[in-house]
């Protein structure tokens, strides 16, 4: 068995910009986004000037995930509407993607209809900004993406013991590298400088109720998770569906017929974001 | 709603989104019932599907779909609420068998 203490290995990934399997499109925004007074300018800039880039990021906007369909022409235009912290996660979201079509597939089904589910949620408990629970769920397991990148073997191990013992993927983790994608994704969003709310939801996802900043929407990112799970779309490095946290889950006082609202929206949204594995 | 390949658009059916030239033009608008002549015409254009009213077609039977949700709850079936949860994903799913 491969067994790595992935917390001794911390700085090397905070230091993504030197791993050899990261694409270079992540490593030039990672570049970019960690930067300390970012302006939006700036960001525009920066997409615009790279149109394969800039279209992805359009067709992303545009999708199911956030809800306006058809009707942002541009990057300054989807920065004003989204903010700046959406249109991070969202720069984000294109470049895992692409990783993730390269060495886990089902892991961006799992990540888009746990977006949708988000957002439907987010809406439906009369958040302030749903796109950005959106963002949350888009990117809640960016820590699974850069532990296959960067420990390819070890990975494929703790999924094969997963699915031999029955266990979680993130129990698996703990196994293999002495700690979860958790704490992974929650190290590289606090370098790149992502929003508490986002960074309490990357950490805390599998155990809400440690949520300090944004116990809410870490609540609904957890649900929505497990939703995508139970209704067996993509796939998330184990097939089975955890059990919900009791208190996040009351918290979010869903009615049966919500549930199914938000299962029809799930389908529906993959079904029409099957174009954007063009991306 | 579903998108179902040009080749197999049926007259009657409905479109659930509108179809869209590559300009931004909008050719058919959401709700156009399809004909024979429009079915001819998204024949020429270069488009994969159209998006139709209705739940798509199931390509697994019913029996195998919830035989994989028992597997997928196996562990945790008895947990708080999530006897409710999976009930709702079944009720979900068997409706989508029934619409057919």
């Amino acid at each position: 068995m491969t067994s790595i203490d992935i917390k001794a290995h911390r700085n090397r990934i905070e230091n993504i910009n030197a791993l050899p399997t990261v694409p270079s499109t992540l490593k030039r925004i990672s570049a970019i986004i960690e930067k300390p007074k970012l302006t939006i300018d700036e960001l525009s800039h920066f997409i615009a000037n790279d149109p394969a880039l800039a279209s992805r990021v359009l067709k992303m906007v545009n999708s199911a995930i956030y809800g306006f369909p058809g009707r942002i022409s541009s990057i300054s235009h989807a920065i004003m509407l989204l903010g700046l912290n959406v249109v991070k996660g969202l720069l984000l979201g294109t470049s895992i993607f692409e990783i993730m079509q390269k060495v886990m597939k089902g892991l961006w089904d799992h990540s888009l209809g746990c977006a949708v589910a988000c957002r439907v949620i987010a809406e439906k408990l009369g958040l302030k900004y749903p796109e950005e629970v959106s963002v949350a769920g888009l990117l809640h397991d960016l820590g699974k993406v850069i532990l296959i990148l960067e420990y390819q073997k070890a990975y494929e191990e703790a999924i094969v013991d997963a699915k031999e013992k029955g266990i979680a993927i993130s129990e698996a983790e703990r196994v293999h590298f002495q700690e979860t994608h958790a704490a992974v994704g929650m190290w590289l969003s606090q370098k790149w400088r992502l929003p508490v709310n986002l960074i309490d939801v990357m950490a805390y996802h599998h155990r809400p109720t440690a949520a300090k900043f944004a116990p809410l929407e870490t609540a609904i990112v957890h649900f929505s998770d497990i939703l995508v799970r139970a209704r067996g779309l993509g796939f998330a490095g184990d097939p089975y569906v955890p059990a919900v946290h009791p208190v996040a889950f009351e918290m979010l006082r869903l009615s049966d017929d919500d549930i199914r609202d938000v299962l029809a929206k799930m389908d529906d949204s993959l079904e029409q974001t099957a174009d954007l594995s063009e991306l | 709603m579903s998108k179902v390949p040009v080749d197999k658009l049926k007259p009657g059916m409905k479109l659930s989104r509108p179809l869209v030239a590559k300009g931004g033009m909008v050719l058919l608008g959401e709700g156009t019932e399809l004909t024979e002549k429009w079915i001819d015409r998204i024949a020429d254009m270069d488009v994969e599907g159209i998006f139709i009213d209705g739940p798509s077609e199931q390509s697994e039977p019913l029996e195998e779909n919830l035989a994989r949700l028992d597997a997928r709850f196996r562990s945790v079936a008895r947990e708080p609420h999530m006897g409710r949860l999976k009930q709702i994903v079944k009720n979900y799913i068997e409706d989508l068998y029934d619409k057919h």
